[in-house]
């Protein structure tokens, strides 16, 4: 049953190749309402998944679950070429879930994101990797968020910027932070305001590497994704022969 | 006075902004924050006010360690009593 496989190649797949970036792939999601899509997508989760869909109060958590998690499924089945029913997820310790095939290992590594219409899967065959989203829309406590977040200097650059240059810099630098802390698997286990983004992004560079303070041996690419309609970054753990990052940025 | 729990039953009301959720209703006790299907960006801003509205100074990770709506009741009673 690849009902995946056969979905990858229709017309109202709601999901589709949105960047590559070596060989990091960033599917884009559409989480548009569509009972259509939403009906299709039940179909493909498994039992337990329906569960914690079913436990879902209200309506825009379950329909972005729910389309959210098929569109893993399709893209992970039809990378892996394995059968939907084959395909279960574990997670670890603080909930950062991951494939198996038959139980076993997948061999790939994934983080998704989704906020409002959007959603993003990021996709690499190794390396740990986080991805985050927000919809571009007006956050009214912009000072109080970023005081929870950002570190001193993070908080100074922010309070230089009016308007919506500084609703767009807040959610830049928010959806690097929560790129990274998902790629290490922790989210907000582990507090954002004792790290910073790297300073060239922060001016606006689209790509730089990141270490974290407590530990430097370990280099993760950080990449903003973003557009007019969301914000978006992808932190992907770097390998030792990785080939250097241009000064220029992406 | 209204009790911890009416008190943030009604930040929740004010401040947790979900899709779908029509005003006023309420949050199945059971339920982590995480699986209200909040963004983490209406989470942590729910925590902010939380904060404020308790006088507490507490970091993102402690509260990120809290199972529920109930736990978070526990939470902050220890802290402010």
């Amino acid at each position: 049953m690849k009902v995946e496989v056969e979905a990858l190649h229709r017309k109202d797949c709601w999901w589709g190749a949105y960047e590559k970036i070596g060989a990091l792939s960033i599917i884009g999601i559409d989480l548009t309402p569509d009972t259509v899509r939403e009906s299709q997508a039940l179909s493909w989760l498994c039992s337990e998944e329906r569960v914690r869909w079913n436990g879902f109060q209200f309506s825009g958590p379950r329909r972005q679950f729910a389309l959210t998690r098929a569109a893993l499924r399709a893209v992970l089945c039809d990378r892996l070429e394995c059968d939907n029913r084959q395909l279960t997820f574990g997670y670890t310790e603080y909930g950062k879930p991951f494939a198996l095939i038959s139980g076993e290992s997948a061999g790939i590594s994934f983080n998704v994101s989704h906020s409002g219409r959007y959603g993003l899967l990021a996709l690499a065959p190794h390396g740990r990797i986080g991805v985050d989203v927000e919809e571009r829309v007006v956050h009214h406590d912009i000072d109080g968020l970023s005081s929870a977040v950002f570190s001193p200097e993070e908080q100074t650059l922010l309070a230089t910027a009016s308007g919506q240059l500084k609703s767009r810099l807040f959610l830049d630098l928010w959806v690097m932070k929560e790129a990274l802390i998902k790629a290490i698997g922790t989210g907000f286990y582990r507090n954002p305001a004792l790290f910073e983004v790297p300073s060239l992004m922060r001016q606006g560079h689209g790509e730089g590497i990141f270490q974290f303070p407590e530990a430097p041996e370990v280099q993760w690419r950080l990449c903003n994704l973003g557009n007019d309609g969301f914000a978006a970054a992808v932190a992907h753990e770097r390998n030792l022969d990785s080939a250097p990052i241009p000064e220029a940025g992406r | 006075m209204p009790s911890t729990e009416e008190r943030i039953r009604q930040l929740v009301d004010d401040n947790l902004q979900i899709e779908g959720r029509p005003q006023g209703q309420p949050l199945n006790g059971e339920s982590s924050l995480r699986d209200t299907g909040a963004s983490s960006m209406a989470i942590v801003a729910f925590l902010v006010k939380l904060a404020q509205e308790f006088n507490l100074d507490a970091a993102p990770e402690e509260f990120a360690q809290i199972a529920n709506i109930g736990a978070l009741i526990e939470f902050i009673d220890a802290r402010s009593g």
